[in-house]
């Protein structure tokens, strides 16, 4: 596990470096996580130590935005005065972004697949 | 007297040390997980949302201000960046399970990003929301991590985009199965991907939770997502204001 984090923190932080001096349009971990495609794809596999890190964050991610999210208490004032117009665009929106996201994979793609669904 | 007194002491202790904030934050997620359980899965009781609206609650009937409640969470906000890193690897098993499926992906991704910011930008603005919310809505389909960071290079507020972000994750995880079946959509990856795209980080954890294939191309949605509107996001926005 240690050595899964080790690797996760070596690319983030060649991420922030890059985006620091070289490329300060992309956030640091967008680029880290880019290299470490690279790096993967080159090396034409994924270790256990890095997997087994990589699937407790995919697990838990929803809990890292907390922190972030409670910062919502300090907007309360202007979110409230901007509820309908925040709230309408959000709803429509997202049902827009899925609902064609859906419709263009289905129809592009190339065979209909007969599996289960929810 | 002198009770209370020590009960005052050991209140400022914990307020002034980051074990409050990791603690309530972890319980508050604990609890959400446990209600998540306990309703069988029902997307309605959204964990991240339970435990959002708990601290939230809480820091509030504690007047404890943000910044110190954040001063102990910033370790857990701290993991989002390794987080955001670590999507190379579900993005790498999606990529080498593709089988030709690039092309329609792809298009997917390109279509959901364009709507999404389309439509929730102008549907805001139309309902008359001032320039630091129509904004900070740009990157709200982008997972947290990466929206944060694409706010600050276009000037928006990063809390209130992380907001939006969090808010479209949560609803995008309740209202997809309801809206992928109504389009009768069947194939794991293809519903994985749309919610990836529309719902990033919380409807991906959702995705995981319901099938292993469909929380894959999540990720791999979510992940392209971040990478390409990391990209896009400040071009569109100069281009646009």
């Amino acid at each position: 596990m240690i050595s899964g984090l080790v690797q996760i923190l070596l690319f983030q932080s060649l991420g922030e470096l890059i985006s620091k001096f070289l490329l300060p349009t992309l956030p640091g971990p967008v680029i880290g996580l880019v290299l470490l495609i690279l790096w993967l794809v080159l090396r034409k596999g994924i270790n256990a130590e890095l997997a087994m890190v990589a699937d407790g964050f995919s697990q838990y991610f929803g809990l890292l935005f907390v922190p972030a999210a409670v910062g919502v208490v300090l907007f309360l004032p202007q979110l409230k005065a901007n509820a309908v117009a925040i709230v309408s665009a959000l709803l429509i929106s997202i049902i827009l972004t899925i609902a064609s996201s859906a419709v263009v994979v289905r129809f592009l793609s190339p065979k209909p697949t007969e599996e289960g669904h929810s | 007297m002198s009770e209370q007194h020590s009960i005052v002491e050991i209140w400022v202790y914990l307020s002034g040390s980051p074990l409050f904030a990791l603690f309530i934050t972890l319980a508050a997620y604990q609890i959400g997980l446990w209600i998540y359980k306990s309703t069988k899965q029902n997307p309605l009781a959204n964990p991240v949302a339970i435990a959002i609206i708990l601290v939230a609650s809480l820091i509030q009937y504690v007047e404890m201000p943000y910044s110190t409640y954040f001063e102990g969470a910033q370790f857990i906000h701290f993991l989002l960046g390794s987080a955001t890193v670590s999507l190379a690897i579900p993005i790498y098993r999606g990529l080498s399970s593709l089988k030709g499926r690039s092309l329609p992906l792809l298009a997917s991704l390109v279509t959901g990003g364009l709507v999404s910011i389309i439509s929730a930008v102008n549907i805001a603005k139309w309902l008359g929301a001032d320039s630091g919310i129509t904004g900070a809505m740009y990157p709200k389909s982008v997972t947290a991590p990466i929206a944060m960071g694409i706010a600050e290079r276009i000037g928006v507020s990063p809390t209130l985009t992380a907001i939006f972000a969090v808010t479209t994750g949560i609803l995008g995880a309740i209202l997809a199965p309801f809206i992928l079946n109504a389009l009768g959509m069947k194939a794991w990856w293809q519903r994985g991907f749309a919610i990836g795209i529309g719902a990033h980080g919380i409807g991906t954890s959702r995705a995981f939770s319901i099938h292993p294939e469909a929380g894959t191309y999540a990720s791999l949605a979510m992940g392209m997502n971040g990478v390409i509107s990391a990209v896009a996001i400040p071009i569109l926005y100069h281009w646009f204001n």
